[in-house]
């Protein structure tokens, strides 16, 4: 719902890193979006399109990894992966202990600059 | 040339949620983040809890932020009990971030509060994901929503602490069942304290102020 919002801080970011680093244009960049962060790929791709024009990540392309929802059971210690935004329980024992290991990423990994 | 960047894209919302917090452990105010969807009774939560407190006389000092898109409406609701109060129109934005809040602090006596709410945006998506400091976050659902919500909304009801089911009154007239949203939302969230609440005739209200009175201590 907010993926202008995430777009801008990812533009504020990558912008100020690329000048930083002493380039002046960014090609490429890479981020990673996980199944349960409550944002849409598509949504964010769209709005990073909407409002990088006149910045120097105007001809930049977005590559989005997208982060299955991974929980790892306390009681059992099996590690499941599920393709659902949440889990409710361990899948092998039932369990409604366990810590959600990846799945909530809203990261930026790298960027290609020149 | 590659360039590592290896960043939280909400990371300058957090470092600014990590500054309200240290001002607000300074002041000894415990602060919870209260959210919903539109028309659950988040500020009817409030004015319950205003109008226990202060006819109970307990000595609970409470504030509170309030945040929405446009209008005062919220913080006129507040001010009628004499809580310190400020309004934040986020002028489209569909929840409040940590900016926000610190923008608003000065408006705010933290040092003579316990407890803070923040008021945020009706919204049962995005006010998950960003920290404004809080000590706590605290949802409320109404049984005119339905009980499927749980199982849609699954980040709200993990990452809170507390649920308050509201309009309980009005359960009889739904088709609400109460027992699968509290079996979904202990399953997302087994350390889920839940509360069932009528801010129309206020029962439930008292143990809401009595836990909330213990956790403030807490500040």
């Amino acid at each position: 719902m907010h993926e202008v919002s995430i777009a801008l801080n990812l533009l504020e970011i990558i912008t100020t890193q690329c000048r930083k680093e002493g380039y002046s244009r960014i090609d490429a960049v890479r981020i990673k979006i996980g199944r349960a962060s409550g944002i849409m790929p598509d949504a964010l791709a769209f709005a990073f399109g909407a409002i990088k024009g006149d910045s120097i990540a105007e001809t930049a392309l977005l590559e989005i990894e997208e982060v299955p929802l991974t929980g790892s059971c306390r009681d059992c210690s099996a590690v499941f992966t599920t393709e659902a935004e949440y889990i409710l329980e361990c899948p092998s024992c039932n369990s409604a202990s366990f810590s959600i290991t990846a799945g909530r990423e809203l990261d930026i990994i790298d960027m290609e600059v020149s | 040339m590659k360039v590592k960047v290896v960043t939280k894209i909400l990371e300058a919302n957090d470092r600014i949620a990590v500054e309200n917090r240290r001002l607000f452990d300074h002041a000894g105010v415990f602060v919870i983040n209260l959210m919903s969807g539109p028309g659950a009774g988040k500020t009817s939560l409030l004015e319950q809890t205003l109008t226990q407190t202060i006819s109970q006389k307990t000595d609970l000092k409470i504030g509170v932020v309030e945040g929405d898109i446009a209008g005062t409406d919220d913080a006129e609701r507040i001010e009628r009990f004499g809580a310190p109060v400020v309004q934040i129109n986020t002028g489209g934005a569909c929840h409040l971030d940590a900016n926000m809040i610190y923008e608003v602090l000065g408006d705010l006596p933290l040092v003579s509060l316990d407890i803070l709410f923040i008021e945020n945006v009706g919204n049962l998506v995005c006010p998950a994901e960003f920290k404004v400091g809080e000590n706590m976050k605290v949802m409320l659902l109404s049984v005119t929503e339905g009980h499927d919500k749980p199982l849609k909304y699954p980040l709200m009801f993990q990452e809170s602490s507390a649920l308050v089911i509201n309009k309980v009154d009005l359960a009889p007239y739904t088709n609400v069942d109460m027992t699968k949203i509290k079996k979904d939302a202990l399953s997302l969230n087994p350390k889920l304290k839940i509360f069932e609440v009528s801010c129309r005739t206020g029962e439930g209200i008292a143990d809401w102020i009595a836990w909330l009175t213990e956790i403030s201590k807490k500040a």
